[in-house]
């Protein structure tokens, strides 16, 4: 009777059939083969990829870093994006402005933003060393330091999208019933106990929610690294993303880096899904 | 007690506030200096510590050492502006279409296919990137606007369909029963019913496709060269090269500028609370 | 006429809808009663074709509705929701459906217009339904129904979002707006016995997706074939006690015995059950119960009491208030009583006159 439905779903559906699930497929194909530079084309050389990949230690210690990265920002960007949505959910003066501010971040282009960070951690120009030499410290290398290179991206990125976390949090607050607030206050809990007793449990859903899909976006980092450090000095900065960028469209080892690249993606899905599952667990089962 | 807690509420809120703030600051003050004030260490404050110039904004728009950023600001424009309308007219579709009627496809039913759109996001642009790089290739298309826009419609249209499918379900199904007994047929429903109700979802849509659009820059660098520079791409080539800093921030707060604006604009849909849905 | 055949429906094994089977003529009011998830709206939405069914065809006219989609059936519907389209006024909301249906605009809100006014809103026709109140908004969304002048009319609990009064005058007015309507069918779902019974020309007892009994009110109050479906018309519920007859009398304990002067006296030996209404018990008279609970509702009061072995609800249409734990004295009308045989079939029904 409702013959017309598929003329909602189906242009979209087909659309990303087609742009994605295509590509994809080829991908699964060409990492059987050998294709590079020097002789472009779909050969067969069976799961030599694979096996390469296997002893390709560069490639395990980025994806390595990469939790690291990924994890350390999400957790500092929960932490941070909870405090913020927290401070502007009730009434604050300019509550609205600073909702927005707080915002402004995930606005901005990654990359454009990464440009004026590295002048901001230019280790005799930017400001950052300049105010630690003003208040009696010393200059760091920001950039040139390997674990230094490694925070200055994870600040980089937690700057950046805080924010999102913010908003996902923020929209949760602002959807919970009034009613256990009242009681609370007619129980003369405290902000403290008040919040870990009504807000923190009602919020664990969305905390999971928010989480993942930070997570989701975390395990992507390339673009900062790329602009920021270049994956350095010498790989301390690269992640499995800038790794197989290296590989496939700089040295142009399409064969190989569809491989890593394969991996890569199951490895992500099969942890993000794993993730999923533990911190429902620990979050959303306690309050049941 | 109460004070105390008031002042380091505020007090957060400040700290924040200026860290947020900061790189915009920053940028802003190096955007009006000259070599005397970039060269011999950081500098804050105009007149105080340098004397400001508009050289770095001049060479925008061909001054001194002009560097050309129109092109690849229109280009920038034209390939965000056309996938986020593609991608929210089908990803709006779609949802409506998953969000009201039932599809059963084998074991595939719309809950599947709701996912099968919004996991795309899930998929690192590194892997998707090789297989663009070659189906462009074979397509021609490499380099040119139209690639552009077809490899952002994949990358927007997952974002437009995750955000409207939760629109849609937090509006009533009554109102298009309603609309179905007052002689509309679904496609009528849709455009005169529910549509003309949906500012506020398409808006939450449409800004997310608009940023995500207009922040790419992976995409955007791997798949152009010389012809089609797109607006990251044209900045962070300035960065690797030696232009002076006065005119890269001149650049980048050029380039950030638009979607701070839409983000002032649009300020009372976004808190509204229309995606705490979406993410349960 | 509209006609209803086997209509079947069930959703992981739960019955939605259970062979219902109904005709309903024009002109005429039916009341649809049950319960909350008795198959009430899925029954309307089936009619209107919204509604997935297993079986059963829906006809009207002679004509098999099953390859009809609802916007091509001529039905209106009011929803217990106040469902109008937000971004239209009250007036472009009632000409809506007669601009689809091709009046020219001007026409159609001249209608609309009229059709406002009759549901006492001419001055508000320019307000978005969220600019109007709960009450208002339903009559901008009885307005948009009237004014197709479909031959189906569904009402859907119409009134059970209003508050009590204005339920009440909702009520009359409908009937008023009904008159006029002498072509239409109209259906009427309630969980209310009571506005059932007032309202219908003939009353629908739903029970569990099944069609338990349709018929005129004062013969189905009277008269409902099983327990069952008396216990549907009844609210508060019906007294149901379990009975054994020997030669024309039978004993209830703490209540005495039963036999003459009522329908009893006539039954042959066996187990039966008496059902008798709350409201066919009243207050002063030998027999006494402890008060277990007690309400007031509108202008009644509904009283349990225990008697030791028995609990009995008692309806006085009057506020009073009794202390819970005291005891009340009551009489029972046994002669009003419905006997039911084991099977919980109805073996004699309420007899004219009786109380109440």
């Amino acid at each position: 009777m409702y013959r017309q439905k598929y003329l909602f779903l189906i242009p979209g559906l087909l659309t990303l059939v087609a742009i994605i699930v295509f590509p994809l497929l080829f991908t699964i194909r060409v990492s059987f083969s050998s294709w590079d530079v020097i002789q472009p084309g779909l050969d067969w050389i069976g799961g030599e990829n694979y096996a390469r990949l296997w002893e390709d230690e560069r490639y395990w210690e980025a994806l390595l870093r990469l939790a690291g990265m990924a994890g350390g920002t999400v957790l500092v960007q929960y932490v941070l994006g909870f405090g913020l949505a927290l401070l502007v959910w009730r009434e604050v003066l300019l509550k609205r402005f600073f909702r927005v501010l707080f915002l402004i971040p995930m606005m901005t282009t990654p990359v454009v933003m990464s440009v004026i960070w590295r002048t901001i951690f230019h280790e005799s120009l930017g400001p950052v060393n300049d105010l630690l030499q003003r208040a009696g410290l010393e200059a760091l290398p920001w950039i040139s330091s390997a674990g230094l290179a490694f925070t200055s991206v994870m600040i980089v990125e937690i700057w950046q999208w805080t924010p999102f976390m913010f908003l996902l949090l923020l929209a949760g607050l602002l959807s919970l019933p009034e009613e256990p607030y009242l009681a609370a206050r007619i129980d003369g809990a405290g902000p403290f106990r008040t919040f870990f007793r009504v807000t923190f449990p009602r919020m664990a859903a969305i905390s999971v929610g928010a989480i993942l899909i930070r997570l989701i976006e975390a395990s992507k980092i390339m673009e900062t690294v790329y602009v920021l450090t270049s994956g350095g000095p010498g790989t301390a900065t690269e992640t499995s993303s800038y790794y197989i960028y290296i590989r496939g469209l700089r040295d142009f080892q399409l064969g190989y880096a569809a491989s890593l690249s394969l991996i890569y993606l199951i490895i992500m899905i099969v942890s993000l899904t794993l993730i999923g599952k533990g911190l429902t667990r620990i979050f959303v089962k306690d309050q049941a | 007690m109460r004070t105390l807690y008031l002042a380091l509420k505020y007090l957060a809120i400040l700290l924040w506030s200026s860290f947020v703030v900061f790189p915009f600051l920053w940028a802003l003050s190096t955007s009006f200096k000259t070599a005397n004030g970039v060269t011999s260490g950081a500098t804050y404050l105009p007149w105080v510590d340098y004397e400001p110039s508009l050289l770095g904004w001049e060479s925008l728009f061909g001054g001194a050492g002009g560097i050309n950023i129109f092109g690849p600001y229109l280009n920038s424009v034209i390939v965000t502006v056309s996938a986020s309308v593609v991608s929210l007219v089908l990803g709006t579709l779609a949802a409506y279409g998953l969000s009201r009627f039932r599809f059963r496809a084998g074991f595939v039913k719309n809950g599947d296919i709701t996912f099968f759109f919004i996991s795309q996001r899930i998929l690192p642009p590194i892997v998707l990137a090789m297989p663009f790089f070659l189906m462009l290739q074979t397509l021609g298309l490499l380099d040119t606007l139209p690639g552009l826009v077809i490899v952002y419609i994949a990358l927007l249209l997952p974002i437009a369909v995750w955000v409207m499918v939760d629109f849609f379900n937090n509006v009533p199904r009554e109102l298009d029963e309603m609309a179905w007994l007052d002689g509309c047929n679904p496609i009528q429903t849709f455009l005169r019913v529910i549509l003309p109700n949906s500012l506020p979802g398409l808006v939450v849509a449409g800004m997310f496709c608009l940023i995500f659009g207009w922040n790419d820059f992976f995409f955007a660098f791997t798949l152009t060269f010389t012809n089609t520079q797109l607006l990251p791409v044209a900045i962070v080539s300035l960065n690797s090269s030696v232009t002076p800093w006065w005119a890269l921030s001149a650049a980048c707060l050029v380039s950030v500028a638009p979607l701070l604006l839409l983000a002032f604009l649009a300020e009372r849909f976004l808190s509204r609370g229309n995606l705490a849905g979406a993410v349960r | 006429m509209l006609e209803l055949e086997e209509l079947e429906r069930s959703e992981n094994g739960t019955c939605i809808l259970g062979g219902v089977t109904a005709r309903f003529a024009p002109g005429k009011l039916y009341a649809v009663l049950g319960r909350t998830g008795a198959g009430k709206t899925s029954l309307m939405k089936a009619i209107a074709g919204m509604q997935a069914l297993d079986g059963g065809t829906v006809r009207h006219n002679g004509e098999d509705w099953a390859k009809r989609p609802p916007w091509k059936r001529a039905v209106a519907m009011v929803y217990q929701q106040f469902i109008n389209y937000p971004h239209l006024s009250a007036l472009d909301n009632v000409a809506f459906p007669l601009v689809r249906r091709g009046l020219r605009r001007r026409e159609a809100r001249e209608r609309a217009r009229r059709e406002l006014e009759r549901v006492g809103l001419g001055s508000m026709v320019d307000r978005r339904p969220s600019q109007l109140s709960g009450g208002q908004q339903q009559r901008v969304a009885i307005a948009r129904a009237l004014v197709k002048d479909a031959p189906i009319l569904l009402l859907d609990e119409p009134f059970v979002n209003l508050d009590y009064k204005l339920r009440e005058q909702f009520r009359e007015e409908l009937v008023g707006l009904l008159g006029a309507e002498t072509g239409t069918v109209a259906l009427y779902a309630t969980t209310e016995p009571r506005e059932a019974l007032q309202l219908g020309d003939e009353v629908l007892l739903f029970h569990e997706g099944r069609l338990l009994e349709q018929g005129e009110p004062r013969a189905l109050f009277a008269a409902p074939s099983t327990v069952e479906a008396a216990r549907v018309l009844s609210d508060p519920p019906m007294n149901l006690l379990p009975i054994e007859v020997r030669a024309g009398a039978g004993n209830l304990g703490s209540l005495g015995a039963v036999g003459e002067g009522t329908r009893i006296a006539e039954l042959p030996d066996g187990r039966y059950h008496l059902g008798l209404r709350a409201g066919d018990l009243t207050v002063g008279g030998e027999l006494s119960g402890e008060v277990v609970l007690t309400e007031v509702s509108g202008s009644e009061t509904i009283t349990h009491l225990d008697t030791g072995d028995h609990e009995l609800v008692l309806q006085e249409k009057s506020v009073v208030r009794h202390e819970v734990g005291t005891r009340v004295h009551f009489q029972p009308h046994w002669e009003a009583a419905l006997v039911f045989g084991e099977d919980g079939r109805l073996l004699h029904g309420r007899r004219e006159g009786g109380h109440g």
